[in-house]
């Protein structure tokens, strides 16, 4: 496993406001990488400045040992970066064989990887549409085979799945999932259970500060807690899971989801749980092994 | 400063294609076309009558020596001597227009961003000055070959020796609208849109000039800043009188250090 990323104190500012404070992290190759945090956290910050697009204020920023936008990481760093449009004048397969072609594809090659990206996303139908033709899904669906043309080492997705219809995103997310062998994806997202279900490692970044930094997998294998999620609202529900052999602490995370914290020597707890709402009559929609992203991350912020 | 040939020649002919392919090239072509139309038609072949009159050939020779023209009139192709006074005048002005959206347009909308991650700024910067010279020499070409074809349809045995005048006249053309296509490299560096980098570009002509004048006027050593305007050497070129530093030194130094300014700016800003 090598280094990708490493940032060492980067701060950026934009004039007098500050955007990241004294950031520091390491990205390994691996499973993707979730970026997350709310509106303004500087999340879109931190992906510009890997990508080159900005400069950081202070501290240092290596990708790969360059620095970011150096020569050496053209077709090894690729990215989808938020509101970036292709340009209106040209159908989506000349733009897309342009940025192979400066990849250092032949013109031949080129086209044929811009036919096999675009088919990757399922726009082989369009290929000859100019942008503004295209729905808003497809047109991100484009900016999203840009970033799959070539073998791009480091893949960096800026709400890649935002704006798409269902369907689209779930090709979008499983395409990320098949590739994620071959390059390292760092995501960020607002849907928290799409980051849960692809990323290995999260970055949480809250007003400019990077408040977490550790592998997704040891939060959710922490079996003190398991969060239920009933079909219904019932009477009591927290009561009487807190009276549960072994309980330690329950808390209605949201509306019919509860988060219960239970003593580690308590064996098939889970087993135990269900068997308890089959008795009581509650229909459960989801059991989830260990704390859910998004209640992790709520709680930390509040 | 890193350069890649084989990336700054598909930046350039991206750029070049852009003029066959998109309406907005189009429209240039179109434009040009209808202006040299008339331009060839009541300008050229008018003045070209007038030139050729032997009534009031004394008269054209008073106008043009008190205007320091009358180099031109030794021109057996008279064609092409029109030519050159309205070409030499009007292209850079075309110029400006024209290139006036080299990547404002695409950092605004984000274009610029996917071409980052595959070009280096100083290639995107240079590539596209070249992309917009290219456009500018086929342009320039066909209303040099407009004129020849004028030319040799009043007397065909001019065709040769009227086609390689064509030749020097383009070289000449090609070098004077340079540091125009630099300059608007370097205003799309800082400005928000192409319509501010050709206002920009205006109010650099005219306020400098004035700010330079006002200087002038009070240490007269400062005229040396008129240098510093692309078309200086315009007035001198129009009558043949420019040596050739003055033709082409002076131009090419300007593109230089105006891409040396742009590539500067453009590598220090966000995208």
């Amino acid at each position: 496993m090598s280094t990708l990323i490493k940032a060492q104190g980067v701060t950026k500012y934009f004039g007098s406001k500050l955007a990241l404070s004294n950031v520091s992290f390491e990205i390994n190759t691996g499973p993707p990488v979730a970026l997350v945090g709310p509106n303004g956290a500087g999340k879109t910050t931190l992906f510009s400045l890997l990508c080159g697009y900005a400069f950081p204020s202070s501290g240092e920023l290596k990708i790969m040992h360059q620095q970011p936008g150096n020569a050496h990481l053209f077709g090894k760093l690729s990215a989808l970066p938020q509101d970036a449009q292709l340009d209106p004048g040209f159908s989506i397969i000349h733009q897309l064989t342009f940025y192979a072609q400066l990849q250092g594809f032949s013109k031949s090659q080129a086209k044929q990887e811009s036919d096999r990206v675009l088919e990757l996303v399922g726009l082989s139908n369009a290929v000859n549409q100019r942008p503004n033709d295209l729905s808003h899904g497809m047109r991100k669906r484009a900016i999203i085979a840009q970033a799959l043309i070539g073998s791009p080492q480091i893949v960096l997705l800026d709400e890649a799945t935002a704006g798409l219809d269902p369907v689209h995103a779930r090709e979008v997310r499983e395409l990320i999932s098949t590739l994620s062998n071959q390059a390292t994806f760092i995501l960020s997202s607002h849907d928290l259970s799409e980051l849960e279900r692809l990323c290995g490692q999260i970055l949480h970044l809250d007003q400019g500060k990077l408040t977490e930094h550790n592998a997704l997998s040891q939060s959710t294998s922490n079996q003190h807690f398991v969060t239920l999620r009933l079909a219904q609202k019932y009477k009591d529900v927290e009561k009487k899971l807190f009276a549960l052999a072994g309980v330690r602490n329950v808390h209605n995370s949201q509306a019919k989801e509860y988060v219960i914290e239970y003593e580690k020597s308590v064996e098939a707890f889970d087993i135990q749980l269900l068997q308890y709402c089959h008795q009581q009559g509650w229909q459960y929609q989801q059991l989830v092994n260990g704390n859910t992203l998004e209640n992790q991350i709520f709680h930390k912020e509040h | 400063m890193q350069l890649h040939a084989k990336r700054l020649v598909n930046i350039a002919l991206f750029e070049l294609v852009r003029l066959f392919l998109t309406k907005r090239g189009l429209l240039a072509v179109a434009v040009l076309s209808i202006c040299w139309l008339i331009v060839l038609r009541y300008a050229i072949g008018e003045a070209v009558n007038l030139l050729s009159s032997p009534d009031i050939a004394g008269f054209i020779d008073q106008i043009f020596g008190a205007i320091g023209l009358s180099k031109l009139l030794t021109w057996p192709e008279a064609e092409l001597a029109v030519y050159w006074l309205i070409a030499l005048y009007s292209f850079p002005i075309f110029c400006l227009f024209l290139c006036a959206d080299q990547t404002v347009g695409d950092r605004q909308r984000g274009t610029l961003r996917f071409l980052s991650l595959r070009a280096t700024r100083a290639e995107i910067i240079l590539g596209r000055f070249i992309g917009q010279l290219l456009i500018l020499i086929v342009l320039l070409s066909i209303t040099l070959v407009a004129t020849l074809a004028m030319l040799t349809y009043r007397e065909p045995s001019l065709f040769f020796a009227g086609s390689s005048r064509s030749l020097v006249l383009l070289g000449y053309l090609v070098v004077a609208v340079m540091p125009y296509i630099a300059l608007m490299s370097f205003i799309n560096t800082f400005s928000r849109s192409a319509r501010l980098a050709f206002i920009v570009a205006i109010l650099f002509f005219v306020g400098g000039k004035i700010i330079v004048g006002l200087l002038a006027w009070t240490i007269p050593a400062l005229e040396v800043l008129n240098y510093i305007f692309p078309g200086y050497q315009v007035a001198d070129m129009a009558a043949q009188d420019a040596g050739l530093m003055l033709a082409v030194g002076l131009p090419l130094i300007q593109t230089m250090i105006l891409l040396i300014f742009a590539e500067r700016m453009f590598a220090r800003s966000s995208l």
